[in-house]
Parts: C-alpha cells; sequence; structure tokens
C-alpha cells in the first residue's frame, strides 16, 4: 500500500472521523481538528478532504438528521470503512515500529532547560 | 443581530457550487457561522464566513464533473420539456398565436430589410483584384467653395478645349510607379445623360447601352469572358467587346462574333474582339458592349463630353494612403485661379455605390445613409417584436406560475428552469424563424420586382445558415431570457400558494418595455408620414413646366439635317399636339459652365456658372413656361435667332437692374436680353434651381425633339411617330421616353424607400399592437372578477372600459412624448438631402399621437369590452 494513498491532512481527517464516530460531518471534524491543532481549519477544506476520502474508499456516508442550526439542512454523516481501518492501521503500525526501533540519543533532546 | 450569514454569500455558494453537494454545504456553512465563538462580533464572522465560502470555489472547481446524471434521464427531461411546451402552446391558443405572429412579422421584416442591405453592400464587390481597386475622384476648390465628384474633364485642367483629348490613363500612369494598371471609363455620352446607341449588321440594327473603356479594363475587373482574347481586346482603334446578350441579338452564338464587323451609329466600323458574360445586378457598372479607348483618342469616331471616371489598380504592395498623399500634390503646377484648385483623391472601389455623394468634397454619402437607416430599422422591428414575446410570456407567467412551483418542489434546479423556459422561447423562435422564411420566400419575387434586384435566401451558403440560426438563438435569447429569469426564480412556497400579483419592479419594467416599443412604432410612424409627404409633394410639385403628355427622342442620325421635314411631316399626322426641340430635358439640365460669359454690367473678374439650353421657337409654349418679363422667342422677329432669355435665379445672380435689352456675349454668341422666365426646377428637388440661359438654336447636331402628344392620344402620337421616324431616319431604330417617367425616375430612391417605409411601419404598429393586444387579453383575463363584481354593483360597460383603457393610454401617451422629439430630430435631418422640402408641420405629430391614441384604444377597449359583456355570474360563481 503506497504511502501516498493519504495525505498527512487527510490522515487527520480520517482519524477524527473515527474519533467522533457516530457524528462525524463536516463541521464536527473541522472543529475537532482546530481544538486539537491550534489552527484555523476551514470545513471546505474539511469537506473536500472528507469527498477525496470517501471516494478513495476509505471512507462511507449518508445524509443525517436536520437541525435548526442548519436552516433546516441535513447533514452528510461520515464512517470509516473497512479499508479506511485498515490503512489507518497500517499507518499506526509502520510509525509504532519506527518509534519503538529509535535508540534513546537518536532524536534531539526537547526539554532544554 | 441576524443569524443568518449574508445573502449574497450563499448566492456565491449557490453559484459555484454543484447541485447535489449543495444541500450539505450551506448546511455546513449556516452552522459554523451561528457556532462562531463571539456572537456579537458580526463583522468578523462574516469575513470567516466569507472566507470559507472561497474556500469552496477552490473545492468544487474541478469537483464539478462528479455529477453524474444518468443520461437517460437527459432524454427523459427533454421529452418531458417539450409536452410541456406543446400543451402550454395549445391551452392558450391565442397568446401562442400573438407571441408567435408577432415574432414572425418581426422576423420577415428584419430578415427582407438585411436581404436589401446586404445585396447593396455586395455590390461592385465581386472583383477578384478588389482590395486593389480604387477609383478616383477629384476635390475642386473655387472661391471657398469646395465640391467633388468622380469625373474628371481635363480641360479644367489645363483651361483649353483640347481637341486631343489626355485622359488620367496616360497622365498618371508614366508618373506613377505604384500604379498596376488603370482604365478611364466614360459612358457614350454626347451630352450629360447616356443614351442608347445603335449598332447595325446588315438588316438588323439594334439600340444598345455601353461605354468606352481603356485597354486595362478587362485586366482589372472580374467581368467573364466567353470567347475571345478579353485582355487586350481594348488595345486597339476600333475594336468592340460584346455582351453575350448582344451577341445574341446579331449572331447565333457568341463564337461566330468574333473578328465580325459591326456598324456603329451608322458612322464607323467595330470589329468585335471577344463576348463577355452578361453584366448582372451584383454591378454597378451596366453595359452592354465595351469600345476601345483608343476610338475616343482617334476623335473622329466616338462622341463624350470630356468628363469620365478613372479607375486604378495599386500593385500588391503599395500602401494607397501613402500613395493618396503623393497622388494630391500632382496638380499643383497646374493650379489655375479661374478654374479653382484641384486636388485628386482616391476611394475604393468597392464602395463608390454606396457612397457617390459628396461632401466638403469627399464621397462619403449616398445610399449608404439608406443602408444604415434600414439596417436601424431591422434591428428596431427585431426588438419590437422580442419585447412583444418578452412582455406577453411575462404577463402568462403567472398562469405558469404553480408549474414552477411543483417543479422546484420535485427537485429541479435554478439552472434548469432557466434551460426549459430559454429552451421554449428559443423552440417558438424556431417556429416563427420557420414561417418567416416561408413568408420571405413567397414575397420575395414581388419584393425583387419592386426593389429591382434579384435576391434569394442564403441556403446555399454556411454563411446564410449561419446567419438564420445565430438570428434564431439571438431573437430566442433576448424574448426569453427575461422571463426565464422571472420565471426560475420564483418561490416555491409562496407560488404554491397561489401567486396573484406582480411585484412592482416586475409591472414597471414590463410597462418601461412597452413604452420603448410603442416609442420606437411611433418613430416609425412619423418617419412615415414625413416621407411619404415629401414623396408626394416631389411628384406633385408644380415644377414651373408642363411634363404631361411628352415624348422625346433623341436627335440622331438623319434627324441633324432633317429636322424641319421631320417636324412638319409629323404634325400632319393624328394625335400630334406640338413639335419642338431643345439641347437638353427641361428635368435634366446637364452642363453648368463657368465659361466666357460677359454680360453689360458685368463687375470685372466676376465668375458666374450658368446652364445654357438651346432651345426651339416653340418651346416656351410647349412647356408652358411662363415670362414674368419681357417676351417669349418669335419666329417672326429676325434678330430673336440672336436672343437671349435668363431665368430669375440667373437674373438675381447676375445682379441686373433692368436686364430687357442688356447685351450678352455667350461662347460664340452675341444678342440681347429679351425675356426673363419663371424659375422652374432644372434638376430633382434635391439640388436647388440654377441659373439658365436660353437662346435659340434649330440646327443643333445634338438635343431631343419633343413630341407632345394631344391628351388621351398617346397610342396614336405614339403611331404617328414611328412611321416619321422609320421614313425619315431609317438607319435609326426609334427610342423614345416619356417625360413624366423620366422625371418620376429621378425619384427611384426616394418611391422605394417611401414604399418601403410604409410597408414596414404598418408591420411595426401592427406587431406592437399585437402586444398591447396581448396585454389587454392579460389583464382583463386577471381582472375578471373584479369586472364581474364591478358590474353587479352597477358599473356600466362604458366605465369599465374607461378605467381599464386608462393604464394603456398612459403608456402609449408617454410613449409618443419620448418619441416626438427623437423623430423632429431625425425628420429634420432626412429632409435637409432635399433643396425643396416640406416643412414639418404640428399636425403630422398630432396625427400621429391620435393614431396611435386610437389604435391603442381600440386594441384594449375591444378585449375589455369582451370581458365587460359577460355575465357576471359565469365569472363569479366559481371561488
Amino acid at each position: 500500500m503506497r504511502r501516498s494513498d493519504l495525505g498527512e491532512f487527510e490522515e487527520l481527517v480520517l482519524l477524527s472521523v473515527a474519533v467522533l464516530t457516530p457524528s462525524a460531518y463536516s463541521v464536527a471534524v473541522a472543529e475537532h481538528l482546530e481544538l486539537q491543532t491550534g489552527k484555523t481549519i476551514t470545513t471546505g477544506a474539511v469537506h473536500s478532504a472528507l469527498q477525496r476520502l470517501e471516494k478513495k474508499g476509505y471512507l462511507e456516508s449518508a445524509m443525517g438528521e436536520a437541525s435548526k442550526a442548519r436552516g433546516g439542512r441535513r447533514k452528510r454523516l461520515f464512517t470509516v470503512t473497512m479499508l479506511g481501518s485498515k490503512m489507518l492501521h497500517s499507518v499506526k503500525d509502520i510509525r509504532d515500529n519506527l518509534w519503538s526501533s529509535m535508540g534513546p540519543q537518536s532524536l534531539p533532546n526537547l526539554s532544554t532547560n | 443581530m441576524k443569524n443568518t450569514p449574508p445573502k449574497w454569500m450563499d448566492r456565491i455558494i449557490e453559484w459555484i457550487c454543484p447541485d447535489h453537494l449543495l444541500e450539505e454545504v450551506i448546511g455546513d456553512l449556516h452552522e459554523r457561522y451561528l457556532s462562531s465563538e463571539n456572537p456579537k462580533a458580526q463583522f468578523r464572522a462574516n469575513g470567516r464566513y466569507f472566507r470559507e465560502v472561497l474556500y469552496y470555489a477552490r473545492v468544487t472547481a474541478f469537483r464539478r464533473k462528479n455529477k453524474s446524471k444518468p443520461s437517460t434521464y437527459f432524454y427523459t427531461m427533454l421529452n418531458h420539456y417539450l409536452l410541456t411546451a406543446r400543451r402550454n402552446l395549445f391551452r392558450n391558443k391565442a397568446f401562442s398565436f400573438i407571441n408567435v405572429m408577432g415574432l414572425a412579422l418581426g422576423i420577415t421584416s428584419f430578415l427582407l430589410i438585411m436581404l436589401w442591405v446586404n445585396d447593396e453592400r455586395s455590390i461592385d464587390n465581386f472583383h477578384e483584384n478588389q482590395k486593389n481597386l480604387y477609383s478616383l475622384y477629384v476635390t475642386k476648390e473655387l472661391q471657398g467653395e469646395v465640391t467633388g465628384n468622380y469625373y474628371i474633364s481635363e480641360y479644367e485642367f489645363y483651361n483649353d478645349f483640347a481637341n486631343n483629348p489626355r485622359t488620367f490613363a496616360d497622365e498618371l500612369k508614366p508618373v506613377f510607379p505604384e500604379i498596376k494598371y488603370i482604365s478611364s471609363y466614360a459612358t457614350t455620352y454626347e451630352l450629360p445623360w447616356g443614351y442608347p446607341t445603335t449598332f447595325r449588321i446588315g438588316d438588323v440594327s439594334h439600340k444598345l447601352k455601353g461605354a468606352i473603356a481603356g485597354g486595362d479594363f478587362f485586366k482589372m475587373f472580374s467581368y467573364d469572358i466567353i470567347i475571345g482574347d478579353g485582355e487586350n481586346a481594348l488595345t486597339e482603334i476600333n475594336s468592340v467587346v460584346i455582351s453575350e446578350y448582344m451577341a445574341s441579338l446579331y449572331f447565333d452564338s457568341p463564337q461566330e462574333a468574333i473578328g465580325q464587323t459591326i456598324r456603329y451609329e451608322n458612322t464607323r466600323d467595330l470589329i468585335i474582339k471577344a463576348v463577355f458574360k452578361n453584366v448582372d445586378a451584383k454591378s454597378s457598372l451596366k453595359f452592354d458592349y465595351l469600345i476601345s479607348w483608343e476610338n475616343l483618342k482617334d476623335n473622329t469616331g466616338v462622341t463624350s463630353d470630356n468628363k469620365w471616371p478613372t479607375f486604378i489598380q495599386l500593385k500588391e504592395n503599395v500602401n494607397p494612403i501613402e500613395f493618396e498623399k503623393k497622388l494630391a500634390k500632382y496638380h499643383e503646377p497646374f493650379y489655375n485661379e479661374n478654374f479653382g484648385k484641384l486636388t485628386l483623391g482616391i476611394q475604393p472601389y468597392g464602395d463608390r455605390y454606396l457612397k457617390s455623394g459628396f461632401e466638403n468634397g469627399k464621397p462619403v454619402k449616398g445610399r449608404i445613409e439608406y443602408v444604415r437607416i434600414f439596417s436601424g430599422v431591422a434591428v428596431f422591428i427585431l426588438i419590437i417584436a422580442c419585447i412583444n414575446f418578452t412582455n406577453l410570456t411575462t404577463a402568462r407567467s403567472l398562469k405558469r406560475a404553480k408549474e414552477v412551483g411543483v417543479r422546484k418542489v420535485i427537485g429541479s434546479t435554478k439552472s434548469y428552469l432557466m434551460g426549459q423556459f430559454l429552451g421554449e422561447s428559443i423552440f417558438l423562435t424556431t417556429i416563427a424563424t420557420g414561417l418567416s422564411l416561408v413568408a420571405v420566400n413567397l414575397v420575395l419575387p414581388a419584393f425583387n420586382a419592386f426593389t429591382d434586384k434579384a435576391m434569394y435566401l442564403p441556403f446555399d451558403s454556411l454563411k446564410g445558415w449561419l446567419f438564420i440560426f445565430g438570428l434564431i438563438l439571438t431573437a430566442g435569447f433576448l424574448s426569453g431570457c427575461y422571463p426565464a429569469l422571472f420565471l426560475s426564480s420564483l418561490k416555491p412556497s409562496k407560488v404554491l400558494k397561489g401567486l396573484t400579483r406582480f411585484t412592482r419592479s416586475a409591472q414597471l419594467l414590463r410597462k418601461g418595455l412597452a413604452v420603448f416599443q410603442f416609442s420606437l412604432s411611433i418613430l416609425l410612424l412619423i418617419a412615415t408620414l414625413v416621407v411619404s409627404k415629401q414623396t408626394s409633394y416631389i411628384k406633385n410639385a408644380n415644377l414651373g413646366y408642363d411634363k404631361e403628355n411628352v415624348i422625346y427622342v433623341r436627335v440622331e442620325g438623319d434627324l441633324v439635317e432633317k429636322y424641319k421635314i421631320f417636324k412638319q411631316a409629323l404634325l400632319t399626322k393624328p394625335g400630334i399636339a406640338m413639335v419642338d426641340r431643345s439641347s437638353e430635358a427641361p428635368h435634366d439640365m446637364g452642363f453648368e459652365i463657368a465659361g466666357p460669359f460677359i454680360w453689360e454690367g458685368m463687375e470685372e473678374g466676376r465668375q458666374m456658372s450658368f446652364k445654357p439650353t438651346s432651345v426651339g421657337y416653340d418651346f416656351l409654349k410647349m412647356m408652358n413656361l411662363e415670362v414674368v418679363d419681357g417676351r417669349g422667342f418669335d419666329k417672326n422677329v429676325p434678330t430673336d435667332s440672336a436672343a437671349f432669355m435668363i431665368n430669375e435665379t440667373a437674373l438675381a445672380e447676375m445682379g441686373l437692374e433692368s436686364p430687357l435689352g442688356k447685351r450678352i456675349s455667350a461662347w460664340d454668341k452675341q444678342g440681347r436680353i429679351i425675356g426673363i422666365l419663371k424659375d422652374y426646377h432644372t434638376h430633382s428637388l434635391h439640388e436647388p434651381i440654377k441659373p439658365l440661359i436660353v437662346d435659340v438654336k434649330e440646327d443643333l447636331t445634338f438635343g431631343i425633339i419633343m413630341i407632345k402628344s394631344l391628351p388621351g392620344q398617346t397610342t396614336t402620337a405614339l403611331r404617328s411617330l414611328e412611321e416619321v421616324s422609320a421614313e425619315i431616319n431609317p438607319n435609326y431604330p426609334l427610342n423614345y421616353q416619356f417625360m413624366d417617367l423620366e422625371y418620376a425616375a429621378l425619384y427611384k430612391n426616394e418611391q422605394v424607400i417611401s414604399s418601403l417605409s410604409n410597408v414596414f411601419a404598418v408591420l411595426a404598429i401592427l406587431i406592437s399592437c399585437l402586444g398591447l393586444l396581448g396585454l389587454a387579453m392579460f389583464s382583463a383575463e386577471q381582472r375578471i372578477k373584479e369586472i364581474g363584481i364591478r358590474k353587479v354593483l352597477g358599473a356600466s360597460v362604458s366605465s369599465i372600459i374607461g378605467l381599464f383603457s386608462k393604464d394603456f393610454i398612459q403608456l402609449v401617451g408617454l410613449s409618443f412624448i419620448i418619441a416626438m422629439p427623437i423623430s423632429l430630430y431625425l425628420m429634420q435631418e432626412w429632409l435637409a438631402s432635399f433643396a425643396y422640402r416640406i416643412a414639418l408641420s404640428w399636425w403630422i405629430f398630432a396625427l400621429t399621437g391620435v393614431l396611435a391614441l386610437l389604435i391603442a384604444f381600440g386594441t384594449v377597449a375591444y378585449q375589455t369590452f369582451k370581458a365587460a359583456k359577460t355575465n357576471p355570474i359565469d365569472n363569479l360563481r366559481v371561488e
């Protein structure tokens, strides 16, 4: 599985969806990510990432309920697919492997005081 | 604080976002907007919202193709739309009829006018060397007066009546290396009007019209040579090139004609060198034969009045502007203060037909003005028709509002609805265009005969089809875009509850369009009235002479010697009232000569131009010319052969106190003034009356013989003329003209313009009234319940009509107020081209106003009357 199939932002969005399931939709994901990263994230960016992920098969979606805040419009709710789950797991495995095989002095020390 | 984001931002997102994503995206955006941490900071929230919206432009730009609608839907939808369109068309037969007929009428007018305009523009543009062909013109500046023309008479340059005519072709070609070919072209003028000349082989003789042309003529112009060496045919003396038609008059085939000898005017034998294809309507030069220019130089041959146009073909790489600058300097050395300053100029040859009128010495006027006017009229009429369509469709849209609502609820989007309604209007325009094409085809033969052209619908060219296709799209879009916009923007929530009234702006727009349309119609109507009044003024103007019952023939052949015998013989025949001669026809006085005129009491160095005319003794009586002072010529007074008469204009310009008995020397003749002629029109009424000097010469070798027939005996007189002519002048076939017809021919342009504008103004009014009728029908239908209630409460039919007509009358009144000053200005401009013209009297405008009001009132009142007459029970029962 090629690494390029999942961008960094996509990975974050995918993870957020997993965190927020069953009420993962673009606004919730955007807000969650803003909270986690401390950066401004537009729903548009999230929306396009969600669409890309869905197209790649990592997500699936269904229309959810309407709410007053949305002017009576429904939202699109996302859940991670089996494929998405596999992808996330494989990414995590690679990272875990890398972290665990790292020597104690390999990284510069961050706490400088 | 409002808790929704600004509407216009939503619009942007609606516009950029694919439909299938729209709901979730807007929902997201709105939710996000509301969840802004500080609800008071609306400005910041808006800014942030805007950034989010813009982000979607990026996201969706490459996402749009994702919208995958099954293609079978498309055809189902199309079918469905067609079905709806058809149902709507047939449900409201009256409206549909008005709509389609109005458009068809408009498009028919548009197509006819455009055909005419296109034909006018295409004249003289068929030559292969087109872009290098130019005609020479000359600008003359004399005593501050600037004139210009195509005719360059060389005595004006050299101040001598050359016995050996040199032409510009001879003069310029050696001097300017830029010139590839140059050719003079002279119609066989002896006098300024051309006349048919006689060609004879054996016993066969015919009169034909043609010209004398230089050796390069066929190298420059693309007239097709059927047989013979056309390119070199005109280089030798005594050679002639004839048309296929002319060949057919004398020979069985064009091949047979080559090398044959043909007798010209019974004076000279010419050898036929080539035969060309008949000159068609696309050429402004018309000729059945061309004689070699060498004959003119020979001077014993063909006669001419020394005035002729010259055409030039420049070499491929020559810059015409630079060349013209060089050319303009050519005559500086020949400057002569008696004859003024002359400057040569060139004009693209293709422009010569449309721009033959000179203004300040430049050829800029002429038929081009009519082409422009009619192009404008065509567009006007099309716009009127489109506005009709727009107005009617919008009015009717109330009826279709529910359809829109239902479609929207089912899930149709705005763009689909726009497409549907635009498609419908383009569909209707296509039907209307189809009808128009049929109509144009039907009236085209009559239109051709009337305008003297050979136009046809361009079904054979891609360009023609593209034009028609473009017309359908343009007209369909113009007339359909507002209704489509209006209908597709209706809100289902409102519409389904029942939309009964238009918004103010929609009403205003409809009224505005109606006013615009009616203003145009009134403008056309006023223009028509003025044009037809001016035309009839010209036709019936008191010319100062009597042109009725006068036939004239040219003095030629044996008539030169035997004029007196001819006259005597004719007078003994039945049907003839009088016979006399003149050097020129009174309606077409050619020469104007600033020649050597000297009169008693003339100031030193005075230059004055006259039109010299030589007549017979009975001329004044025959033409019913009035003598205001002194007396006319008298056969019994021997000195009258040397006497002169002048007209009032000449008298005024000469500034003589007591003219009678004053001596005049004109050319070779000296004599006294014996009488003053009351002014008569020497030309068409476009031109002012010119100073005239008249003497008696019964032995002129040229001119015309006029025969006045007894009233109602024209046929008898013609038979007598034929007999006498065959007897006395057997070598020349008789060729006669009717003076009143020739006079009318001077106004051919105006005649055509007048009749055309009559037709098109009526059409414009008709189309506008169709529109008004539609609006009135609609309004009556809309307010049918109101009418019912009013009737129940006791209103009379007439009071209801009054109430309903008021609105429309106001619209028409406003249109009139707008149209009046514009038409006043335009008509004054047009009339300025006539030296003698009608005054723009107030009643023309008043009449138009009343007429427009009456027509409008009639249209509306009839509709309302119909509605008001119905039994209120029928309309009030249902609710």
